[in-house]
C-alpha cells in the first residue's frame, strides 16, 4: 500500500520547485509515505507541519471558520503545504520559493483523492 | 524540573519547552534517576524509574529473543495521554528517557526533540570523573542525595 | 444524611485519604465540605486531588463549584471551561457555564450549555432554568451583551465574524491609516498575544480581539518554530483556508503580529494583499517616532 502512495507522491515532487511530498499522520507527525530530494528531513517536516497543522485547526475551529481545507507556511526560503484529508493524513509539501504553488496544491488534491 | 547535575539542565529544559512534554525522567538502565520534570512525589518518580527501567529491560530481552537488535523507542498511546520510552547513550553509560505527553503535542514532536536532547547531552556533558567503589553506606547517602535534589527539600 | 453522619462521614473520608493520597474519595470528601461552607477545606482538597488527576474531569468540575460558592467567577469559568476540554458532554460544566453565563446576561450562550446538559439528565430543575432563560430571552430581544468572566483566552471559543462590511467603524484609523474599509478583520498584537491595534468582533458583536490575539501568538511561535527548525530561515507568513473563512498571518516586524481574517468570498491570495498593505501600514505605525 506504501509503494501506491509513494508513486502518487513521486508526481509531486517531480514538479519544479518541490523538494519533497509526504503523507503524514495529523495526530502522530509521524511518517507514512515519503518522496523527499536529498537533504530533507522528513521526520522533522512531518512532526511540525503535523504540529502546526493541529495548531491552526483548533485556533481556527474555535474562530468559528471550520477546519482548515489547506495550511501554508511561507518562510525566507521555502514553503510548507499541508493539506488534511478525510483520513487520519496530511498531504504535506516542502517546496522553494520559485516552486509553482498553483500545480503543487493541485497534485495535493489529487493525492488526498487517490488515498480516501 | 531538578537534575542531579547541573549540566542537565539546559537541554532537558529546551527539550521541555519545545515538546511540550507534561512529565520527563531520565534515568540509569539500572532505574537511578538522575532528573525529573512534572512529577510532584517521590514516590511516584521511583515508581516510575523502576517500571520505565524494567519495561525496557524485558523488551531488550524479547528483542533478543527474537534475534533482532534492542528496540529503539517504545511509545504507548493512550486516549488523553502518550507515553514515550527510549534508551540512549551517554559517556555515563547506557541512559533511559521516560516521557509522558498529552494532546497539546504528538509522538512525532517529541521524538523530533529527544533526538535533539540525546545530541545536546553528549555536547553539555562534562569529563567523566574517575570514581571510587560504591559501598552500600555510600549508597543509601547517595539515594538521599538525589531525591533531596530532585525535589528540593 | 444527619449533621452529626455528615461529620462523621467526612472524618472516615479524611482518614481514607490520608491513608491512601492518591484515592479518589476526594471528590466525595471535597464535595461534603463545599456543601458544609468549609470552602477553604474543599478547595485544598479539591486542588490537591486535581494536581494529582490533571485529566479528570471531576476533579475540574469540584474546583469549579467551590469557586463559584466562593464568589470567583472567573476560577470557576477557567475550571468549568477546563473540565469541558477534558470531557466536551460533562453535565457538571455545562450547567455551571450556563448558570455562569445566565448571571452574566448572555443568555444565548446560557441556554445553549443548558439545552447540551438536559440531554444528559433529565432533572426537573433544568427544565425549568431552561424555561426561565427562555423567557428572559424573549423579554429582551439580542443586544451586545456583557463579555463572559475572563478566562486564559487560548481556550475561550472566539468565534469571529470574518464578514467585513463596508459600513462598519473602522477599529483603528490609527494603526491601520489609509486602508479605510480594509481595516476590518485585522488585528496587531506582540509576540506575547497582547493587543497592539486593530479588532476582531464575534457574531453577537463582542470585542474578541484579546482571545484572537491569544491564540494568535501560539500559532506564530509554532510558526517560527517550524521554520527555524526546517532551515527555511525566518517565518513570513501562514495562511489557513477552511470553508468558513480564511485566515492570514504574517510578522510587520521582529517584535509583532498581524492577523487579517475574511470569509471564503476573499480568496487566500488576495487576503494575503490586503495583508501585505495592512503590514506596511502597522510598520510605519510601529516605527513612528515616540
Amino acid at each position: 500500500m506504501t509503494a501506491g502512495y509513494v508513486e502518487v507522491l513521486e508526481r509531486v515532487s517531480a514538479i519544479g520547485g518541490v523538494q519533497g511530498a509526504m503523507l503524514v499522520s495529523a495526530s502522530d507527525g509521524l511518517v507514512v509515505a515519503e518522496s523527499l530530494m536529498e537533504g530533507v528531513d522528513g521526520r522533522a517536516v512531518a512532526a511540525l507541519a503535523a504540529g502546526l497543522a493541529g495548531r491552526l485547526r483548533r485556533t481556527t475551529e474555535s474562530a468559528g471558520l471550520g477546519t482548515p481545507r489547506m495550511v501554508q507556511l511561507r518562510a525566507e526560503r521555502g514553503t510548507v503545504l499541508a493539506l488534511p484529508t478525510a483520513s487520519d493524513l496530511l498531504v504535506v509539501v516542502v517546496a522553494r520559493p520559485d516552486a509553482n504553488l498553483g500545480l503543487a496544491r493541485l497534485e495535493m488534491s489529487d493525492v488526498a483523492r487517490r488515498i480516501r | 524540573m531538578r537534575a542531579l547535575e547541573p549540566w542537565m539542565a539546559p537541554p532537558l529544559e529546551t527539550f521541555l519547552d519545545d515538546s511540550s512534554a507534561r512529565l520527563a525522567l531520565l534515568m540509569t538502565s539500572a532505574g537511578q534517576v538522575v532528573a525529573q520534570h512534572g512529577f510532584t512525589r517521590s514516590l511516584d518518580v521511583m515508581g516510575a524509574a523502576a517500571l520505565g527501567a524494567g519495561i525496557v529491560a524485558s523488551t531488550t530481552e524479547v528483542a533478543r529473543l527474537m534475534g533482532s537488535p534492542a528496540f529503539g523507542a517504545l511509545v504507548h498511546q493512550g486516549t488523553r495521554q502518550g507515553m514515550f520510552l527510549s534508551g540512549f547513550d551517554t559517556s555515563r553509560g547506557r541512559w533511559i528517557a521516560l516521557v509522558v505527553f498529552g494532546p497539546e503535542t504528538s509522538v512525532g514532536l517529541v521524538q523530533l526533540f529527544f533526538e535533539r536532547l540525546v545530541r545536546d547531552l553528549a555536547a553539555a556533558a562534562p569529563a567523566e570523573l574517575p570514581r571510587g567503589p560504591v559501598l552500600a553506606e555510600d549508597f543509601e547517602r547517595e539515594l538521599n542525595a538525589s531525591l533531596h535534589a530532585l525535589f528540593g527539600r | 444524611m444527619t449533621e452529626l453522619n455528615i461529620a462523621d462521614v467526612i472524618r472516615a473520608l479524611t482518614a481514607e485519604l490520608a491513608t491512601d493520597p492518591s484515592s479518589l474519595v476526594f471528590l466525595e470528601l471535597g464535595e461534603l465540605l463545599r456543601r458544609r461552607r468549609q470552602l477553604d477545606a474543599a478547595l485544598k482538597v479539591a486542588m490537591a486531588g486535581t494536581a494529582r488527576y490533571p485529566d479528570l474531569a471531576d476533579a475540574r468540575d469540584l474546583c469549579a463549584r467551590i469557586h463559584s460558592d466562593a464568589g470567583d467567577g472567573e476560577s470557576a469559568f477557567d475550571a468549568w471551561m477546563e473540565a469541558l476540554r477534558l470531557d466536551p458532554t460533562h453535565l457538571g460544566a455545562h450547567k455551571g457555564l450556563g448558570f455562569l453565563y445566565f448571571r452574566s446576561g448572555d443568555h444565548r450562550r446560557a441556554l445553549r450549555h443548558l439545552e447540551i446538559a438536559v440531554t444528559r439528565t433529565d432533572e426537573p430543575g433544568l427544565h425549568a432554568a431552561i424555561a426561565r432563560v427562555r423567557a428572559e430571552m424573549e423579554r429582551a430581544p439580542a443586544a451586545p451583551v456583557a463579555a463572559p468572566p475572563a478566562a486564559a483566552e487560548a481556550r475561550v471559543p472566539f468565534v469571529l465574524d470574518a464578514s467585513s462590511s463596508v459600513d462598519a467603524p473602522a477599529p483603528d484609523p490609527e494603526v491601520f491609516h489609509g486602508l479605510g474599509a480594509s481595516q476590518q478583520g485585522l488585528l496587531l498584537l506582540d509576540t506575547n498575544g497582547m493587543r497592539l491595534g486593530g479588532g476582531l468582533r464575534n457574531r453577537d458583536n463582542v470585542d474578541v480581539s484579546d482571545a484572537a490575539a491569544a491564540h494568535m501568538a501560539g500559532v506564530s511561535r509554532e510558526a517560527a518554530r517550524a521554520a527555524r527548525l526546517l532551515e527555511l530561515g525566518a517565518w513570513l507568513s501562514v495562511t489557513a483556508e477552511c470553508l468558513d473563512g480564511n485566515l492570514h498571518l504574517s510578522a510587520p516586524s521582529a517584535d509583532s503580529v498581524l492577523l487579517a481574517v475574511r470569509d471564503a468570498s476573499i480568496p487566500a491570495a488576495r487576503l494575503a494583499l490586503l495583508a501585505e498593505r495592512a503590514g506596511d501600514a502597522a510598520r510605519r505605525w510601529l516605527e513612528r517616532p515616540a
